[in-house]
């Protein structure tokens, strides 16, 4: 090693490793820097840039006292606390029972997984004709004897109508994380609870549910987060209203740059929606151990 | 297989009672947007209320509404999705593949770093920074071109995941007795990484192809141009237009639906393994 005939071999060896690395690895750090990184510098400098002689932190005093954004933190939150839990629980349930010895289990959750592939434009367009008032979802609710529900004109079943539409998507996808995770767990585990007399409540409790957690905890944090984001249903089927109802953070900060022409408080607005993100996804590094 | 107690196949079979609903529930839409588009276009809301056999099964089968959609402007716009998700796939999968080669099997100093920006951009989703981006690419005279729509498709940060977790696992004797033959480090990538890990690059590609098809805030800011409009945004413009033909609509939706559908039952296998193994086994 000390001896210089061997050592110039092996630098050179070392160097055309470094060199091959730098080739494969500067363009996606630079389309990752370029895409990620630096919209959010952006917009964090954007949302700082000072206007006249007001203090830095104008921008984001502004939008928190604009009485809009606050009921649209207060709809995506309603909207969390709703969706979220409906989407995993139902998951959970569906990937419980389909990991069962059911007849033709494989068609079952490829049809479950079916939405999975339709665009949420192609979803929100279809779903607005099943709640027109005098649609097929109404058909239905007559036809078993029950008034109307006026879906999406009404502010207090709008939101709810959106949480179908995202549902319709979002338990398939979340779903299929669940299964794979669920085909993990030793099979044995099973059987030694079932001698032991388990009923599939205790088994699923005391076996499932701890063999899930690192799955269940991904898709508890990435559903939250994907969630965070929805856009397209609220844009095409009720653009936030009526009266706000539905008026979610994206669709908060895309009409303040876009319908207002107000950058800076969209800006921000995009600022306080990345530091929830990120702080729902720390949360998940933190509350899951052995990750790299 | 054969282990299974009569217990077991019981409960399975109750399990249908909860599956077979789901099944149905989850196709229904559609099942039910196909049959509309299938119809006459006065047809479209005939049966919809009150219900009857028709609201699913049209009464008349026609496809006048698919030649007439295609014979006008939404041609353009499957036509451009169709680049958009091929250009994004086939770039995305190469920079993705060799991004993760490089982190996964070679030395090299400030790995640590570079690994801690990809990890830091991955966390950042791209819904959240397209309205400040969209800003710099118009900047950057971006708007209306297919780079525009392509390139936020291209740095996946998942898509690196998926390749890298899977490099990581091939054994690097491999490499190192294909080096000691000569084989450059390009070839170790291409002659050995490349071949074992077909699936996971149908993976990685899978993962590009689905962002790039249900893509509709970016291509709504980047890309308004008539020429320039993808299936998605197109879609949605049947929604805000009023006297729309909702024949039309609905078979626009289908079409805009069928293609991913097809790669989905096409790739279910590689699908739902790239999606079990992108967050849940680290």
């Amino acid at each position: 090693m000390t001896s210089a005939p061997s050592k110039s071999p092996m630098r050179s060896a070392r160097r055309s490793m470094w060199t091959t690395a730098a080739i494969m690895l500067l363009p996606a750090i630079i389309a990752l820097a370029l895409l990620r990184l630096w919209p959010s510098i952006s917009a964090i400098v954007t949302s700082l840039q000072p206007t006249g002689d007001r203090p830095v932190w104008y921008t984001f005093a502004r939008l928190f006292s604009d009485p809009t954004f606050l009921n649209s933190l207060k709809v995506t939150l309603l909207f969390s606390v709703i969706v979220n839990p409906l989407q995993i629980a139902l998951a959970l349930w569906l990937a419980v029972t389909l990991s069962k010895r059911v007849p033709a289990v494989g068609l079952w959750r490829t049809l479950i997984l079916l939405p999975v592939a339709v665009p949420q434009t192609v979803s929100a367009i279809v779903w607005a004709v099943a709640f027109r008032p005098e649609g097929p979802l109404n058909g239905v609710i007559n036809a078993l004897g029950l008034p109307s529900v006026p879906f999406l004109i009404s502010p207090s079943t709008a939101l709810l109508s959106i949480v179908v539409v995202c549902s319709w998507v979002g338990v398939g996808y979340w779903m299929t994380f669940l299964v794979a995770g669920i085909k993990d767990i030793p099979k044995s585990l099973y059987e030694a609870a079932g001698m032991d007399g388990a009923g599939p409540w205790r088994s699923f409790l005391h076996i499932t549910l701890p063999g899930l957690r690192r799955p269940l905890m991904f898709v508890l944090v990435a559903d939250t987060v994907s969630n965070f984001l929805v856009f397209a249903p609220v844009q095409i089927l009720t653009q936030g209203g009526p009266q706000g109802s539905t008026d979610l953070i994206m669709n908060q900060v895309f009409e303040r740059a876009y319908v207002t022409g107000d950058m800076a408080t969209a800006s921000a607005g995009t600022v306080v929606l990345i530091a929830i993100v990120l702080a729902v996804v720390t949360l998940q590094f933190k509350l899951l151990p052995g990750k790299e | 297989m054969e282990t299974a107690t009569k217990a077991e196949t019981r409960s399975g079979r109750r399990a249908l009672w909860i599956a077979i609903p789901a099944a149905v529930l989850s196709v229904l839409p559609l099942v039910w947007a196909l049959s509309s588009a299938l119809r006459p276009s006065d047809e479209v809301f005939r049966y919809l209320y009150p219900l009857s056999w028709h609201t699913l099964i049209p009464e008349t089968v026609t496809f006048d509404n698919f030649v007439t959609l295609l014979g006008g402007e939404f041609h353009w716009a499957l036509i451009n999705s169709v680049i958009v998700a091929f250009l994004s796939v086939v770039l995305g999968t190469f920079l993705s593949a060799t991004a993760a080669f490089a982190l996964a099997v070679l030395r090299f100093p400030g790995r640590g770093p570079v690994f801690g920006v990809l990890v830091l951009s991955f966390l950042i989703p791209f819904e959240a920074i397209a309205i400040p981006l969209a800003t710099t690419f118009r900047a950057m005279e971006m708007q209306n071109t297919y780079i525009g729509l392509v390139l936020p498709g291209i740095g996946s940060g998942l898509a690196i995941f998926l390749l890298r977790q899977f490099f990581m696992n091939i054994p690097p004797s491999l490499a190192e007795a294909a080096r000691i033959d000569g084989l450059s480090w390009w070839g170790v990538f291409r002659h050995i990484y490349l071949p074992l890990s077909r699936p996971s690059l149908v993976g990685a590609g899978l993962v590009v192809f689905v962002f790039q098809w249900q893509s509709f805030l970016w291509p709504l800011l980047i890309a308004p141009d008539p020429a320039m409009k993808v299936a998605p945004v197109a879609i949605a413009d049947f929604a805000g237009e009023l006297g729309v033909d909702y024949g039309q609509m609905f078979a626009g939706a289908i079409l805009a639906a069928g293609v991913p559908l097809l790669v989905l039952l096409i790739f279910q296998r590689q699908f739902t393994a790239s999606l079990a193994s992108s967050g849940t086994k680290e």
